[in-house]
């Protein structure tokens, strides 16, 4: 059954990006792209985090290194694909660099490691104004053309954005599907033994941080000609706990969890606005009640029910004092 | 390799934590198809040597031989490239991972380069050798289980098949029968025998459990305050005294 449901639901999936945009609001399609684009941010989070166990606040500050990179080569006049490979590239080497630490530090201490370079690139990209625009920002970024197809329309912008969406979440199937994705999962449930079968886990750790970075990177090259403007906010501290929502929300572990994640974080505040004053405590309540009942996050609910309708598989939590070693 | 190559050379190892000198200038020989017995009380510097010989201590003195190129040094990941495979004192099964799994992940290092192992199949290639592995360690009823869903037992047996995934030249068992039951030891015993007689595989065990390493090792060495203190064959060292008074505190 498992087999036949997931193509049609690909499908379902698909029809639904496909007639999403039609007939609505300029901001509705916005939101959609936002969405869009947190969701290949924390598909490159999940990487990091849900499949290979290292935990990173720093997915915005990559977001904000693909952005700014993007625009400031795009507005000295260089297509924006040149640029975005760029800003990939450099969040890929600057993600490489950020595992290191990952090698000696694990844990809360690795967050608080991952904290403070957010901070730092939120500085450098406050204060060195020749280059960021400082507090100003960059504005009137160009936006893509792709074969001559422009994206100055919004919907034609949303378009492009599903295209790079489906492209980045295609090859990361591919990764976590491919022996790499088991080697990641071996890292994060036990790396001693991971490395006594042969994982090199010192790579594995630093590549893990620059995949998930320059996930980040192509996120932040499609902010940058979504809204035509970015400032150092737009990437602050904040925004990395909110893309770490995603992945905790949806379920880190899991491909689809970032995505659906990303409609909690980005899609639910919005639909909750008709309460007004009460929207968001409501999505407060939601999102707590969502981590107590399910910590698994939303693909865990769909988990808990195949087991009610079915077989139950379930981790013995008494013997995992071993996996700890 | 002639055959008179040790597998393995231990040659004057020493460890220390501080003032405890935990190994003391421990030395012997590994020879091809040999299972040998690490056996002595606790504290007695078992664990210690093992981490020490595998990479995941790093020793104050003396070196470590596989097939003759010194592995002094070398991380774990490297001596399992060069044919040593081991299991943990403690569980050490990947929970959230199926048994197949567990046991491709095991084994799909040592399958072509970086890359091909991203571009190439989801398996590696290696579901046949898997099945195999699974179905000699008789866990084929369990392959598609999560492995932490698996008893205490199971889980060693599956830790056990990942050892031998690689196809190591030489196995280096921590404690191997800790916590199983009567009867999945004796299969556990049966299945090691058989691994060894049939591919050669060299054994090193550690084991407190007397009759299962009296009866599955071909050699044993006992050691006591990091030295070690006897060596023979099982019924020269049961009738040791100094082996019998290490054991009593004598």
């Amino acid at each position: 059954m498992r087999a036949t449901l997931r193509p049609v639901l690909l499908l379902v999936g698909l029809a639904v990006l496909i007639v999403a945009p039609l007939g609505e609001s300029n901001y509705v399609i916005y939101l959609l792209c936002s969405w869009l684009i947190f969701s290949i941010a924390a598909i490159g989070l999940n990487l990091t985090l849900g499949y290979a166990g290292q935990i990173s606040l720093a997915q915005a500050s990559f977001m904000g290194i693909g952005a700014y990179s993007t625009a400031i080569l795009t507005l000295a006049g260089w297509p924006w694909v040149v640029g975005m490979l760029l800003g990939v590239f450099l969040c890929f080497i600057v993600g490489l660099a950020l595992g290191f630490p990952a090698l000696r530090v694990k844990g809360h201490f690795l967050a608080f490691v991952t904290l403070a370079f957010n901070t730092l690139v939120f500085l450098v990209s406050r204060n060195e104004e020749w280059l960021t625009g400082g507090t100003y920002g960059l504005s009137n970024m160009p936006r893509p053309s792709l074969f001559g197809f422009s994206t100055d329309n919004q919907t034609h912008f949303y378009y492009f954005t599903v295209l790079v969406f489906l492209v980045s979440a295609a090859l990361m199937y591919g990764i976590v599907r491919s022996p790499w994705g088991r080697a990641f999962k071996a890292l994060r449930e036990n790396p001693i033994r991971a490395e006594s079968l042969g994982v090199d886990t010192r790579w594995l750790t630093l590549i893990a941080f620059a995949i998930g970075s320059a996930y980040a990177g192509i996120a932040g090259a499609l902010v940058s000609p979504l809204v035509q403007y970015i400032d150092p906010g737009s990437f602050a501290l904040v925004h990395s706990l909110r893309i770490l929502l995603m992945v905790v929300v949806g379920g880190a572990g899991f491909f689809f969890g970032p995505m659906l994640g990303a409609v909690i974080v980005i899609l639910l505040p919005e639909a909750l606005r008709f309460t007004e004053g009460y929207y968001l405590i409501i999505y407060s309540a939601a999102v707590i009640a969502l981590m107590v009942f399910c910590p698994s996050g939303l693909i865990g609910i769909w988990g808990r029910l195949r087991d009610r309708l079915g077989r139950k598989p379930e981790t013995r939590a008494d013997m995992q004092a071993g996996a700890q070693l | 390799m002639s055959a008179s190559q040790p597998v393995l050379a231990v040659r004057n190892l020493s460890k220390t934590f501080g003032a405890i000198r935990a190994v003391k200038n421990v030395s012997f020989d590994v020879y091809p198809g040999e299972i040998l017995g690490l056996i002595g009380p606790n504290g007695s510097g078992k664990s210690t040597l093992f981490n020490c010989i595998l990479g995941q201590l790093r020793p104050n003195g003396g070196s470590v031989e596989v097939n003759g190129k010194s592995v002094s040094g070398k991380r774990a990941c490297d001596l399992d490239k060069l044919g040593v495979g081991r299991t943990f004192q403690q569980l050490s099964v990947f929970p959230q991972m199926t048994v197949i799994d567990n046991i491709i992940v095991a084994g799909q290092e040592h399958h072509g380069t970086m890359l091909s192992r991203l571009f190439g199949p989801p398996d590696a290639g290696l579901t046949a050798e898997a099945d195999q592995m699974i179905e000699f360690f008789r866990l084929s009823h369990l392959r598609d289980e999560m492995a932490g869903s698996l008893s205490y037992g199971q889980q060693k047996l599956v830790d056990a098949a990942m050892a031998f995934m690689a196809g190591p030249s030489l196995v280096l068992l921590d404690e191997p029968a800790g916590g199983v039951n009567l009867t999945m030891l004796a299969g556990l015993k049966e299945r090691l025998v058989t691994y060894n007689r049939e591919h050669g595989t060299t054994f090193v065990v550690i084991e407190h459990n007397m009759e299962f390493v009296m009866s599955l090792c071909t050699r044993i060495i006992v050691l006591a305050e990091g030295q070690i203190i006897a060596e023979g064959e099982p019924d020269e060292v049961r009738a040791n005294q100094t082996v019998i008074d290490a054991y009593l505190g004598g």
